[in-house]
């Protein structure tokens, strides 16, 4: 088991180093666009001591996810990851689809997906229970405080 | 003996039975707010401006200080049972007291969380009074070196603090300073990291940067561990602190008073470089750092005890 936990944190280590190699990347493309100032700190200035500061920090994450992954065994698969995936899915088809359908209904498809992943029995009861939130999230936020959340073509 | 006077006008002003209903009003809104991860004092108190429109000021004020307290209070509800600190200023309490509530201390972690926000809040707005005018003049003397010093002391703090390694501490910290280039700067009006989306002019909300890191990383957690059915701590012992508790813990809300009050006051100060300079100095202090919950004991009142501080001297 510890072996497992080593060799999934060790993987996660590296890919999180990689992205902050790219960040720095992205970054430093970004401040060289920036305008040159007269002064000394210009606006360019923090973001490049960030950018190199990621890139070292990313580096050294990525050496040591290397000397870690060595050390560990290979694990066998498991559907975890897929759940995760889902997951964010869920997240991204609920950005998208807010706009168009509302809060109410995209809430509550939101909580059933995540719930269903989290492994929530299935009943008909949870697609009540996600309605009753969302219906009152959005009575208490855009009817009675006044903060208006996107509303489908049906009003809610 | 002026501000005694002044004091006790106050108390005698805001003891009315109107001003009492208005705070029971404020904490019961903002605690019931608060609880929801994400929603912050700060927000709940924005969101609650047009209330007190038909207010008058000092019911208003009663009103609005009962919703902060009853925010920063409730956060720490969230944090201990769900590990999702609603704002910054929580993250203490979710860092230890989850711990806590895990170990099945969780009526313990909150009954301490209540109790150290209500003594340091006490002890704060009290001292507050009598020190407002020379702590007033001590913080207009910050000049841009204190600041930067300040902000150096938090972030090698952070950094050294959260977990054994200290390249994931940093790395951290670093995706943080990251988050905070996107924007337009504030000393060149210069749009950075913006990519031409207009909504990233204003940059990333701290509420989102939160929520994203905290509370969908809790729920990935979970989906990878299998574990999402057992998310809530449940209480399994009646809400009291054993006498042993409290000898354990009023040492620790009087210095996170000492330390919340003096930065908590200063503009700017925040409520996040305290609580985490209390963090280390009792983990520095404590005789047992082998026993995870029982060294939480500092943590989960410290969130709670200075951002009361900034808040007065805002207003």
């Amino acid at each position: 088991m510890r072996a497992v936990q080593d060799r999934r944190t060790a993987l996660a280590t590296g890919l999180f180093g990689a992205l902050m190699l790219v960040a720095a990347v992205v970054v430093v493309v970004d401040a060289r666009r920036l305008p040159e100032q007269d002064s000394a700190t210009g606006p360019a200035v923090m973001p490049l001591i960030v950018a190199a500061l990621l890139a070292a920090v990313g580096f050294g994450l990525l050496v040591q996810a290397g000397i870690r992954l060595r050390a560990a065994e290979p694990t066998p698969r498991s559907g975890a990851g897929w759940r995760v995936v889902a997951l964010v899915g869920a997240l991204l088809a609920f950005a998208a689809l807010l706009p168009l359908l509302g809060y109410v209904v995209t809430a509550t498809g939101l909580f059933v997906s995540a719930a269903l992943l989290l492994g929530a029995p299935r009943r008909w009861v949870l697609l009540a229970y996600g309605w009753a939130l969302a219906a009152a999230v959005f009575f208490v936020f855009d009817r009675l405080i006044g903060l208006s959340l996107p509303s489908g073509p049906w009003g809610f | 003996m002026e501000q005694w006077g002044l004091l006790l006008d106050g108390f005698a002003s805001a003891l009315t039975p109107g001003h009492l209903l208005w705070a029971l009003v404020g904490v019961t809104i903002g605690t019931a707010v608060g609880v929801l991860p994400g929603i912050g004092p700060a927000l709940t108190v924005a969101l609650l401006l047009p209330i007190t429109f038909r207010l008058e000021a000092s019911s208003a004020l009663i009103l609005f200080a009962g919703i902060y307290y009853g925010g920063m209070y409730g956060g720490s509800t969230t944090s201990i049972l769900l590990n999702t600190p609603g704002e910054s200023a929580s993250m203490v309490s979710a860092l230890e007291g989850n711990k806590m509530a895990r170990a099945g201390r969780a009526s313990a972690a909150l009954a301490t969380a209540a109790l150290g926000s209500f003594v340091a809040g006490t002890i704060g707005t009290l001292g507050l009074t009598f020190l407002a005018p020379a702590v007033a003049g001590f913080a207009t003397s910050f000049g841009p070196p204190e600041y930067v010093a300040l902000m150096a002391v938090a972030f090698v703090t952070v950094s050294a603090l959260l977990g054994p390694d200290l390249l994931k501490g940093v790395a951290s910290l670093l995706v943080g300073v990251a988050v905070g280039l996107v924007g337009i700067d504030s000393q060149t009006g210069q749009p950075r990291l913006t990519f031409g989306v207009d909504s990233l002019l204003d940059g990333v909300d701290v509420v989102i940067v939160v929520i994203a890191l905290f509370a969908l990383s809790e729920s990935f957690g979970h989906l990878l561990s299998g574990t999402g059915s057992s998310t809530v701590q449940p209480l399994r012992e009646r809400v009291v602190l054993s006498r042993s508790d409290l000898r354990r813990s009023w040492p620790a809300w009087l210095r996170g008073t000492l330390l919340g009050f003096p930065i908590g006051s200063l503009p700017a100060g925040g409520a996040e470089v305290p609580t985490f300079l209390s963090y280390s100095v009792e983990r520095k202090l404590t005789k047992h750092p082998e026993a995870a919950p029982s060294r939480a004991w500092p943590g989960p009142r410290r969130p709670t005890t200075p951002p009361r501080r900034a808040c007065w001297c805002r207003c």
